[in-house]
């Protein structure tokens, strides 16, 4: 009579090993039990036939945290003929020969073979999957060698989540914004992940009603690269005047009204962890903004030669706190670009250049890129919705505005 | 005549005939070199000519021009295929939370569909390229070497650059892309400034830059110009002259002919439609049916949407608020859930539709 016996021990890699003799009733068995045999450590079955010595067979997962992790078939005794036929195999005979799948979800049974490459190496079968595991999720190995499938299961043992990302800040600062508000800038702590912005940001009226569709939501979510920044649009078809949107159901957000901006803490990082707290922002709504900004009215206040004090320019209203980081810039009396530092602060009504060598006398400028924004989208060139009857805009073509101001001697 | 002779006409008349053919065609797949396509992320596909895929790369700032060398119909039909986010990520070797199925593009010689998708969904996430076919056969179409050409998009971001400051925050993501009278047109819209930008790159890609990028107006009852983004939008033929028909972030359906797109021209698009409150706009397809012609598009809250397209060249421009907005269409309500939208065949096309489970499917629909 064939002897059974499985033992499990923990050591830190996963195998299992089938002593395999020539007892097919022995592997119907085996696989009667339909191999649930999650593990953690070492499990070794052992199957003994009554006759000679048996041949060993064990899978086993190598390399388990790895960026490629190895599924390795070991005691095959029939391995050196398949290594012969090897050179010619695709990759459906190998997958017929040795497969891992992913074991969960409801498509258990019709889910293809994991990515990977296959090789014979050392007497040993290999398949070297793709990309690497996910902690918290069940893999499958099944090798079908020409008697019966050997099949293991194991498990992934799901990591400590680390709960630490935030949102930083969002733009603009201000807790007053004009009824045609074009966008947010959502700064975060680290990376975020894609795919689910719009089911975690909620703009809610004073009752704390949720807005219907606020925003202009899309499958390509505008982040940085980094994945620390989203920028948030307003749906435009409710800012932008003679819009069927706008005629039927308004604005998203209404002059004289108040609302919050609230974040889901639901909201996964990049690794896969939520953000550690909800994150609101409060604000009132002022008249809609239809007028460019006006380089002429900006308040420039000049340091002294040999100081490393800032230039600062002060606007009557507050622009885009981004773009306010890339289109500015000083340009030195030969015409070259100064060197320095940026901030912007007082809710983005002031902007502040530190140059990284002293101010030298002489005549310098500020250039505007005419691109720059004001909070609803109105560029220093052109309204962000023209009215083409009034025609009241006159359009600046240059693609900057250039500020004189000079540096006096101390 | 001399043997010399006749070999000197054969050799003319193979000169005549190989010039003749030169003239005709043109050698797609010359630009294409052997080698791993780098692609930082795999955003909208479309398909050109002679199998070769396009591919969006929103965060290198390229497209890509992929030599699928799929050409020969294998086993045509329809395809359906449940749970593919679930299948697909299995492949992957993870779950269906950890990737995005970024769009879809059927090859119209194989009728294979292509799908671009993200593993991982952090910013280090690792684009692929999927393909599935009637038999439902799921597959890596691989990257690591194949005949491909990329360019970079006219005046975008470069990815490597960081300004003067150190930043690199400004990103122009990829919302839509297509291949037109030899031209490769695409939509972008960038993470700062808003702005609408169609870019037209001449294919076979012949150097970097060589695009033109220009500006799209559209008016709202002809009183106010905007120039908000394109978000998806699909080559027509009028008369014979090619067209885009594009459907903007704010709602209306607007047109302009191709040979407007001149560098640097300011464009103004005729509004033909406007789709109403709640229309978000993902994907065109165009279409006859029992003579007619229509165009199709799914949005994500309004369902899929079948609009006339008969003598769109000669409809005048909504200039004014009517009852009547623009060309006619109707809802096809019980089609809800359309995430993308491409088509098939002549009678069929395929979407990628969400279910209540959570869970997307791949189904094949008869053209409305």
């Amino acid at each position: 009579m064939p002897r059974f016996i499985s033992t499990v021990t923990s050591i830190g890699s996963h195998e299992a090993r089938v002593l395999w003799g020539t007892s097919l009733r022995v592997a119907r068995l085996f696989l009667s039990f339909k191999s649930v045999l999650v593990c953690v450590g070492i499990l070794t079955l052992t199957i003994l036939s009554t006759s000679g010595l048996p041949s060993t067979i064990a899978i086993r997962l190598e390399n388990q945290q790895g960026a490629h992790p190895i599924f390795k078939v070991v005691g095959w005794d029939q391995i050196g003929q398949i290594s012969t036929q090897s050179a010619r195999f695709g990759m459906d005979q190998w997958q017929a020969l040795f497969a891992v799948y992913v074991d969960s979800g409801s498509f258990e049974d019709a889910l293809p073979p994991m990515l990977g490459s296959y090789r014979i190496e050392d007497e040993a079968l290999i398949f070297q999957a793709r990309f690497p595991l996910q902690p918290g999720l069940r893999y499958r190995a099944v090798f079908t060698s020409a008697s019966e499938p050997i099949i293991l299961r194991f498990e992934i043992p799901k990591s400590e989540a680390i709960v630490s990302t935030t949102v930083e800040h969002v733009y603009p600062s201000t807790d007053r914004l004009p009824e045609n508000q074009l966008k947010f800038y959502l700064h975060f702590s680290a990376p975020m992940s894609r795919g689910e912005a719009y089911t975690r940001i909620h703009l809610l009226d004073e009752r704390g009603e949720p807005v219907d569709f606020p925003f202009l939501e899309l499958d390509e979510e505008l982040w940085d690269r980094e994945g620390k920044r989203l920028t948030l649009l307003f749906d435009p078809g409710r800012i932008k005047r003679g819009l069927v949107p706008y005629e039927e159901v308004g604005p998203s957000i209404t002059e004289g009204e108040n609302y919050a901006l609230v974040i889901d803490r639901d909201w996964r990082d990049a690794q896969g962890s939520s953000l550690k707290q909800d994150f609101k922002k409060f604000f009132s709504v002022i008249a809609a903004d239809r007028e460019t900004p006006d380089p002429k009215s900006w308040l420039l206040n000049a340091p002294q030669a040999g100081s490393l004090q800032p230039l600062s320019v002060e606007f009557p209203e507050p622009l885009d706190h981004e773009l306010l980081m890339r289109l500015l810039e000083i340009m030195d009396p030969q015409g070259n670009f100064v060197e320095g530092s940026i901030q912007v602060d007082r809710h983005e009504t002031r902007w502040q250049f530190t140059p990284q060598e002293p101010w030298r006398e002489g005549n310098y400028s500020l250039s505007v890129d005419t691109t720059l924004e004001d909070l609803a989208g109105n560029r220093v060139n052109r309204l962000f919705e023209v009215d083409v009857f009034e025609r009241i805009e006159e359009r600046i073509t240059t693609t900057t505005v250039s500020l004189p101001f000079r540096i006096l001697s101390e | 005549m001399s043997l010399n002779q006749s070999r000197m006409g054969l050799c003319a008349l193979l000169m005549a005939v190989l010039f003749t053919t030169a003239a005709v065609s043109i050698d797609y797949s010359s630009s294409l070199k052997a080698g791993k396509a780098e692609l930082q992320s795999a955003g909208p596909l479309a398909f050109g000519p002679d199998g070769i895929l396009f591919v969006g790369d929103s965060v290198g700032a390229a497209i890509f021009a992929l030599a699928t060398e799929d050409t020969v119909s294998s086993s045509p039909g329809r395809i359906d295929i449940s749970g593919i986010n679930e299948k697909v990520a299995a492949l992957l070797g993870t779950s269906a939370d950890q990737i995005l199925i970024n769009d879809l593009a059927v090859n119209p010689a194989s009728k294979r569909v292509y799908l671009s998708v993200s593993r991982g969904r952090g910013p280090d996430a690792t684009p692929l390229i999927v393909r599935v076919d009637a038999s439902g056969k799921i597959e890596e179409f691989s990257l690591d070497n194949v005949k491909h050409a990329r360019v970079t998009l006219p005046n975008a971001p470069d990815p490597d650059a960081k300004d003067r400051r150190g930043q690199s925050l400004r990103m122009e993501a990829i919302t839509d892309l297509a291949f037109v009278d030899d031209r490769v047109f695409i939509a972008g819209l960038s993470n700062e400034e808003f702005a609408s930008k169609l870019h037209s790159i001449p294919f076979p890609f012949e150097k970097t830059g060589n695009g033109t990028s220009v500006e799209i107006y559209h008016g709202a009852h002809g009183r106010f110009e905007t120039n908000a983004p394109v978000r998806t939008f699909v080559a027509y033929e009028i008369e014979k002259e090619p067209y885009i028909l594009a459907a903007y972030t704010c709602t209306p359906l607007v047109i302009f002919p191709v040979s407007s797109l001149t560098a640097g021209a300011k464009v103004l698009g005729t509004t033909i439609a406007e789709l109403g409150n709640r229309n978000r706009p993902l994907d065109m397809i165009t279409y006859e049916k029992d003579g007619s012609r229509f165009i199709l598009m799914n949005n994500s809250s309004r369902g899929v949407m079948k609009i006339s397209a008969e003598n769109l060249g000669s409809y005048e421009a909504i200039t004014e608020r009517t009852d009547i907005r623009g060309v006619s269409y109707e809802t096809i309500d019980h089609l809800k859930g359309v995430q993308q939208l491409d088509r098939l065949d002549e009678t069929n096309a395929l979407i990628l539709v969400s279910t209540d489970s959570g869970s997307l499917d791949l189904k094949t629909i008869a053209l409305p």
